[in-house]
């Protein structure tokens, strides 16, 4: 039987690190493929999900474990993706570059289970949303963040992220019936 | 309140989030307005397109692999530590050393001097100085933060 996450984390803030690789193997798949919906490149996705991983060790004494990790790390991961995305790009001031994740080879949908055409075209359309819808469809969706969550994430109030997330809808949306016709 | 403003919360009310009040509210607007409902089902549309996507599983070897590559990350970080303070303090020590025989040696011609020492002083400024740079940086860069929990 798998050991619960709370006793995991306990096991982590004492120095343990193969409780810490089971944590690490229970969301890598979850990570690495968020990773590569906001960098569209499945080098730098794998790249920032583990550098992610890291930043989450150095930090894990200090982490409540009455809340979940999953949520922790994916605000972590998030950072490590803006950074990489900004040196990427060589600009300072830029935060998820637009068409970024377009622009890569690796883009196809390759860590989608159970593929069909419908789907095929429905990552195409999330990659090529405006770097905030983007990210707050990958948060939601693929992540599983409250709203709550997302909002403590990126910083902004629950409304903003209601909001935010009915225009990433509303483009994707959009782009996929303007696909249909 | 008119469709404009009941709009984005249909997306709140797909996910579970509005509040009790805000529910009913909507729930009383629904009732009277077709638009609202055929934008209801279309998010409730993609919403269901959206939860069957999911990511693949990584098989045990790739889990294995990735672990690993993580693991030796925490390894080689305390390793870079050790290995950055160790280089400064040789690379300091050396320096301090190499200028003080020249500057001792009487062989060694005046100019020669001045420029060994020159570029010694001026390694050890620009090193501080691309140091407090970055540190700078990472005071005012959010992103290079991890999130407190």
């Amino acid at each position: 039987m798998e050991e619960s996450e709370v006793k995991l984390i306990r096991r982590c803030q004492t120095g343990d690190k193969d409780a810490f690789g089971a944590i690490v193997k229970r969301y890598a798949g979850a990570a690495r493929g968020a990773a590569v919906l906001i960098l569209g490149s499945y080098e730098d996705a794998l790249d920032a999900s583990q550098e992610a991983f890291v930043r989450a060790w150095r930090h894990i004494r200090t982490f409540d474990t009455e809340a979940p990790f999953y949520p922790w790390y994916a605000a972590i991961l998030r950072n490590v993706c803006i950074s990489k995305m900004r040196r990427r790009s060589g600009r300072r001031t830029v935060e998820l570059v637009d068409g970024q994740a377009r622009s890569s080879a690796d883009s196809d949908p390759i860590l989608l289970a159970e593929r069909n055409e419908r789907r095929d075209r429905i990552w195409r359309a999330i990659q090529a949303l405006s770097p905030p819808h983007r990210e707050i469809i990958v948060m939601n969706h693929f992540q599983g963040l409250s709203y709550k969550e997302i909002a403590a994430a990126l910083d902004i109030p629950i409304g903003t992220v209601m909001s935010r997330l009915h225009a990433a809808r509303q483009v994707l949306k959009s782009s996929l019936s303007d696909e249909e016709e | 309140m008119n469709c404009d403003e009941f709009k984005p919360m249909l997306t709140g009310y797909v996910d579970g989030e509005l509040s009790a009040e805000l529910r009913a509210a909507l729930e009383q607007h629904l009732d009277g307005c077709e638009a609202c409902n055929r934008e209801l089902a279309s998010l409730s549309r993609l919403k269901e397109e959206l939860a069957m996507m999911k990511f693949k599983e990584p098989t045990d070897v790739e889990l294995e692999r990735y672990w690993h590559s993580v693991y030796n990350r925490l390894e080689r970080g305390l390793g870079w530590v050790l290995f950055s303070l160790g280089a400064i303090i040789v690379l300091c020590y050396g320096g301090f050393k190499l200028v003080e025989e020249i500057v001792r040696d009487p062989g060694v011609a005046v100019l020669l001097k001045v420029g060994i020492v020159a570029l010694v002083f001026g390694t050890v400024i620009l090193f501080v100085s691309l140091l407090r740079e970055r540190l700078a940086v990472v005071k005012v860069d959010r992103y290079s933060k991890e999130v407190e929990r």
